[in-house]
């Protein structure tokens, strides 16, 4: 029987002279789950956009049943039976769940949209499928895990055989993803065929039939789940073994940030922290647990000066932060690793040494009298491109130019060029490739054994679970539960907490709240 | 003071409200469509004043309804040209409209300056037509409240009850039909009707060509009933109230028509009040609507942010 699809020698470049796609085939078989594995940059997305008509290719040869195809653009795809699911989604968030399924191809009686309709037929599908989800809601209110199955119903609801998942389980609590893979396997059952983008392993391991391994532009293997482990998995992605474990605190020190009973609001009065009390010692990491949107990022930055704290105090070696400003706080040993680097770590336009100098304009080594001292800037540039192995052209290279991880290293470079007292992470290996988490975790690591207290909060799980000596789970802002990390902690113990559905008392946390 | 309660509590108050709400609802309506498909139209102004002088010279040698039509054809054209420049040469759509109020404001006067062979401040030597009013003086039959009716609905000009239709019917399009949905989803968030195969760009510029239709025959109604004859800039930035509206409005129909209610309201104090009230200089009185629409849109997004924070306080 021939494949369902296939994809034969694929290449794309960019104009930008970026080659995304170098010579790639992908077999999908009906009524599988295939998964296409990679570190990121290794070309998964330029070829799911390739698959779905959003990019064309300037190689190669898609087959669908056999014959040719050529998608000029998504709906040709769609017509094809070929849906897609992005990371991000593209619903509407005012509209319900209904208009936002059929949207764009609802039914009507005239000229008139027939909602009756709309919503039997959603009714409908998500029985079939097991997607439960109530078709009347606006879908911007809704958890981000419904607003997923939202975005599957409206793949299944235009009659997709083929359906793409691109990094599905990012977004996700533990429990989530369970229910996502039982709608998976629904699905398969039903004959449609799901290919599965992603690249954590433990997951595609458990989901996924067979597995297309993808390297620097190149599919580099094709193999059946059963055969396969994660650490062999692993090497052929990055092409060499890795070992991504890094080592415990070897010993704690003082006190070093005391939160007190803290509460930070929204811009709308809404509370997104709540009577926070937590105690970060030097040379000790702590984890911030918590489906994203819980108040971790919002307990960093007040802590960092990004946001005002409402009630409450924060204090860094005994010295209260609020009144300071951002850079006196940094001036007493505060780092701070922002959750989106674009945003709000990296002036993308400028250069790798102005940004890597860019907290330092009232350091006399790089300012002198009110002028730069481009020389020094340029020597320390260098120092910390050494240091941090950075690839980039020269100093002067734009940062807007670098790779994901890359982009990451220079702001950990400059976050850790002066070793800190305190260290806030958000995400610090979000959208980075294996080679440079692997780098990054060891430099927070040598900043903690330097003696830095470090908050950490990561939405991987494992990320949290290989670094972080002590755990707090966040839940609507405030603590729920409170672990010290050891090997025994799992996921899934985690998950029940993120997810609100357990809460420890104040005895049980006791123990982990040193 | 009981003159002019006497004066707004009148039949003819009333159908003056409904004259000068007429250009201000059929602008709104236009702002309205292009805002939700999520261009904002500041050309409302410019298209109106175009639509004020093409109706006008066209009266002249045709009928009237004939120029109407063309002035339509004028606001959509000017729509057309924001479309191509916003969304095909990926220009600001702001400076694009500003644009087009410019050459508007000049365009307009250098016409009618070639039109009447030499005068830059009206039409008033062209012999330009105006719309007619609908006669219902029939239902003065009816026994009791047949004068009240007459008193009331008749007399007001074809275009208020065209408006008052469109209301209804752009309504029924936006929240009804296929396409409104697909026009509402362009404008909240471009990428989920995209991904869906709607061409999002068609839509906002299909929307853009509706919106300078309906502030031209807004203009079409200012030019041809709420005065005969064009003077330049006579729109007095209706447009812009018109912008301030459809906000006012909640980007809703209905609220758009209650918002050009409010704003014909002070338009006709603002008339009749002159001559009540001689001791107060006429400009002062002349600038209520627009003291009215800062009042309004102030008190709008203070009542919007004071919903938004009993929302999320109930939710948590």
């Amino acid at each position: 029987m021939a494949p369902l699809l296939q994809a034969i020698d694929i290449g794309k470049t960019y104009p930008g002279g970026v080659v995304a796609n170098n010579g790639v085939n992908l077999t999908i078989n009906a009524g599988e789950v295939h998964a296409v594995v990679g570190e990121n940059g290794a070309g998964k997305s330029t070829l799911m956009k390739i698959l779905f008509g959003i990019e064309r290719p300037d190689r190669g040869t898609l087959l669908l049943d056999g014959k040719p195809v050529n998608f000029t653009n998504p709906r040709e795809a769609i017509d094809a039976g070929i849906g897609m699911v992005f990371q991000h989604f593209s619903l509407v968030p005012s509209f319900s769940v209904y208009e936002n399924v059929v949207l764009g191809s609802e039914p009507r009686t005239g000229v008139r949209f027939d909602r009756q309709q709309a919503i039997e037929a959603v009714r409908a599908l998500s029985e079939k499928f097991r997607l439960s989800v109530d078709p009347l809601p606006p879908v911007g209110q809704l958890p981000v895990g419904q607003q997923q199955r939202v975005e599957i119903l409206k793949a299944l609801y235009r009659d997709a055989r083929i359906l793409i998942l691109d990094e599905p389980t990012a977004v996700l609590a533990p429990q989530e993803v369970e229910e996502l893979f039982v709608a998976v396997r629904a699905l398969v059952e039903q004959g449609r065929t799901v290919i599965f983008i992603a690249h954590k392993l433990p997951e595609v391991l458990e989901i996924s039939d067979r597995i297309t391994v993808m390297r620097a532009g190149k599919s580099v293997g094709e193999v059946a789940a059963r055969e396969v482990t994660e650490k062999s998995l692993a090497a052929m992605m990055v092409g060499r073994e890795v070992a991504l474990r890094v080592d415990r605190a070897a010993n704690q020190g003082a006190l070093a940030c005391e939160i007190k009973a803290l509460k930070v609001t929204g811009e709308n009065g809404a509370t997104l922290v709540d009577d926070l009390n937590l105690r970060v010692h030097a040379g000790e990491i702590v984890g911030l647990v918590g489906v994203e949107g819980n108040g971790q990022s919002e307990l960093l930055e007040a802590v960092a000066g990004l946001r005002p704290i409402a009630e409450g105090v924060a204090y860094l070696n005994g010295k209260s932060l609020a009144p300071l400003t951002i850079l006196e706080r940094r001036a007493a040993g505060l780092a701070s690793i922002p959750e989106d680097r674009l945003a709000r770590g990296l002036a993308t336009g400028a250069s790798v040494a102005e940004n890597l100098v860019a907290t330092r304009l009232d350091d006399r080594r790089y300012v002198r009298n009110g002028l730069l001292d481009l020389k020094a800037i340029k020597a320390n540039t260098e120092k910390l491109i050494e240091r941090f192995s950075i690839r980039v052209g020269g100093p002067g290279a734009a940062v807007g130019t670098l790779s994901g991880g890359n982009m990451q290293k220079v702001v950990v470079a400059r976050e850790l060029s002066e070793q800190p007292k305190l260290l806030l992470v958000n995400q610090p290996t979000r959208g980075v490739d294996l080679g440079a988490t692997q780098f990054i975790w060891r430099s927070l690591t040598e900043a903690r054994d330097a003696g830095a207290a470090v908050l950490l909060s990561s939405a991987d799980l494992s990320e949290l679970l290989a670094l972080a000596d002590r755990l707090v789970v966040l839940y609507r802002g405030k603590i729920v539960a409170a672990f010290v990390n050891s090997d025994d902690l799992t996921p899934e113990t985690l998950g029940t907490y993120m997810l609100g559905i357990a809460t420890q008392t104040p005895a049980e946390m006791q123990g982990a709240l040193r | 003071m009981i003159e002019l309660f006497m004066t707004v509590f009148s039949a003819t108050f009333f159908v003056t409200v409904v004259r000068t709400s007429t250009p201000l609802l059929l602008s709104t309506l236009g702002g309205l469509v292009a805002d939700l498909s999520g261009a904002l139209n500041v050309a409302l102004e410019g298209m109106m004043l175009v639509g004020c002088l093409t109706a006008v010279i066209v009266s002249v040698f045709a009928p009237w309804y004939i120029a109407v039509l063309a002035a339509i054809a004028a606001g959509a054209l000017l729509g057309a040209v924001m479309a191509f420049f916003h969304l095909r040469l990926k220009a600001d759509i702001i400076l694009v409209g500003f644009a087009i109020n410019i050459f508007a404001a000049g365009g307009t006067v250098f016409a009618l300056t070639l039109a009447t062979g030499g005068d830059k401040g009206t039409s008033i030597n062209l012999p330009s037509k105006a719309i007619p009013a609908l006669d219902l003086s029939f239902l003065g039959v009816i026994p009791g409240i047949g004068h009240t009716l007459v008193q009331f609905l008749s007399g007001h000009s074809i275009l208020s009850w065209v408006a008052a239709f469109l209301v209804f019917a752009i309504w029924y399009f936006l929240y009804r039909t296929p396409w409104g949905l697909w026009l509402r989803g362009v404008g909240e968030y471009p990428a989920a009707p995209e991904a869906a195969g709607i061409p999002v760009n068609a839509i906002r510029a299909w929307s853009l060509l509706v919106s300078g239709g309906l502030a031209a025959l807004g203009g079409a109604q200012l030019a041809m009933f709420n005065y005969v004859g064009f003077t330049r800039d006579m729109t007095a930035g209706r447009g812009f109230i018109a912008l301030g509206a459809v906000l006012l409005g909640a980007r809703h129909p209905v609220g758009a028509l209650l918002a050009a209610l409010l704003f014909g309201f002070f338009e006709a104090l603002a008339v009749v009040l002159p001559g009540l009230f001689n001791w107060i200089p006429a400009e002062l009185i002349r600038m209520i609507p627009f003291i009215v629409t800062v009042l309004a849109l102030v008190l709008f997004s203070y009542r919007a942010l004071r919903a938004r924070q009993l929302r999320t306080l109930s939710k948590i």
